[in-house]
């Protein structure tokens, strides 16, 4: 009981020291993430647009996959993104193993399928009223669909905090693309994960403060902005 | 002379091999109400939908300016033209104010100019102290009469209401009536689908049934008179 107070009070002495160590790992963890966020969100809405309002041959098994990619574990996704990158891999030249850019790349990857599937969800809960009533007030269909897309804003938001939510505390896959090399693609899941195994437990404690903090932060402007209600 | 804003010529539409309707002709006219009755299911709302251009019939030819195009051809023009509203309007997550603007500025107009219209626009229809208000805590009847402002000030050719008096109380079908009076007498086309047949003697000027898929013009008790006299009432108002 003493050893996690004291491991406690260190992750505390960590976090308000501004540790350099503990804040480049915090500042790797969410570029990272940031940037994999970047990647997924331009790809993943269309996609979930296109599984909502599209009618095409194949459409019914592209939900079914992507709602069970949903459940791959990060480790698996980490591995196939290995092996594509690895230098016996299709993509092996471009030299990305043990790089931001591949644990990037990995986590654009296991962020999508819940983005897709949430992000469908959201937009197939959308009333078919809100899209005739901009369609009859002379909204061209893009136009439209942004205004049915307005309307489930934040189930739309929610899809993307929960995909960041996802990416921002997985071990698998940046462990195995990324090294978790110091001061280069160490970050915070794979961080806890290494001073754990070493029985250090107060920059894992501080750590995962900063994921808890960030889970509170992240939900707490997602209130805020349900509280407004202005139309694009 | 009463010109015809625009015409259906031989809508058919089916759902799952059953045919809901072979209508040969429906033309809506200038500045008049019209009131389409029919039972529930009989196929008033997806004909509304289909003279829309909301929904796509099996085969319909539409006319308008003096020329006939397949609905195909003219789906995208039809929805410059006609407004349909719902039988319970959807209300965007936002103010009653950007409700009433949206048409507006879709076509462009620019922001001074949309203020001005949609405050007059609310006026008209005694929703000026909700301007700030979400339209979706609005109560049905005020639903009714942003949707009523919301088509109104896009200027539509033609306005289709569905069932716009359904579950009202007596008090909010005698207002939503009186703005569909209103708006007749400001000079708009407006029709009305509705399975509430006093509806035809209080508003309508033209009365046409749809039954078992075929659509019959039926007279209207006192000819129309009761509708015709509060129009003049109101436009001489």
């Amino acid at each position: 009981m003493s050893d996690i107070y004291s491991a406690s009070i260190g992750a505390f002495d960590l976090l308000v020291s501004g540790d350099a160590e503990l804040w480049t790992i915090i500042g790797i963890s969410f570029s990272v993430s940031l940037r994999a966020m970047l990647i997924a969100v331009p790809i993943g809405l269309p996609i979930a647009l296109l599984l909502a309002f599209g009618r095409f041959p194949g459409r019914r098994i592209l939900v079914t996959t992507f709602n069970s990619l949903m459940a791959v574990p990060a480790v698996v996704v980490g591995l196939t993104v290995y092996l594509m990158l690895s230098r016996a891999g299709p993509f092996g030249d471009l030299k990305l193993l043990f790089t931001q850019t591949a644990m990037v790349i990995g986590q654009a990857v296991l962020a999508l399928p819940l983005l897709i599937a949430m992000a469908h969800a959201a937009l197939q809960s959308a009333d078919l009223r809100a899209w005739e009533t901009a369609l009859t007030l002379g909204a061209s269909r893009p136009r439209a669909l942004l205004t049915v897309m307005h309307e489930v804003r934040f189930a739309l938001v929610a899809s993307i905090i929960a995909a960041f939510g996802r990416i921002i505390a997985e071990v698998g896959v940046s462990m195995m693309v990324g090294g978790n090399i110091l001061n280069y693609t160490r970050n915070i899941p794979t961080a806890i994960a290494l001073e754990t195994s070493k029985g250090e437990f107060a920059q894992g404690i501080a750590l995962g403060a900063v994921l808890l903090f960030l889970a509170l932060l992240l939900n707490f402007f997602l209130n805020l902005f349900q509280g407004r209600g202005e139309l694009a | 002379m009463i010109e015809t804003v625009l015409e259906l010529i031989d809508t058919r539409m089916s759902f799952g091999g059953r045919q809901l309707f072979d209508v040969d002709r429906l033309a809506f006219k200038s500045e008049t109400c019209l009131v389409l009755t029919g039972v529930n299911g009989s196929g008033k709302t997806t004909l509304l939908k289909i003279a829309a251009g909301l929904l796509s019939p099996e085969r319909a030819t539409v006319s308008f300016d003096g020329q006939d195009f397949s609905w195909r051809q003219a789906y995208r023009a039809l929805r410059r033209r006609v407004v349909y509203l719902h039988q319970f309007p959807y209300m965007f997550d936002a103010s009653v104010f950007d409700n009433v603007a949206y048409g507006l500025r879709r076509g462009g107009v620019s922001s001074p100019e949309v203020r001005a219209q949609v405050r007059q626009a609310l006026e008209w229809a005694g929703l000026s102290e909700h301007t700030a208000q979400n339209a979706k805590s609005l109560s049905g009847g005020e639903k009714q009469r942003v949707a009523l402002a919301r088509a109104r000030i896009i200027s539509p050719h033609l306005l289709l209401l569905d069932e716009p008096t359904a579950n009202m109380d007596e008090e909010g079908r005698e207002r939503t009536l009186f703005f569909i009076r209103r708006m007749v007498s400001d000079g708009f086309t407006v029709a009305l689908a509705t399975h509430e047949r006093h509806l035809v003697q209080q508003v309508g000027q033209v009365h046409l049934h749809l039954e078992d898929g075929r659509l019959k013009e039926k007279p209207i008790p006192g000819g129309g008179e009761q509708a015709e006299s509060q129009a003049r009432d109101l436009r001489s108002a």
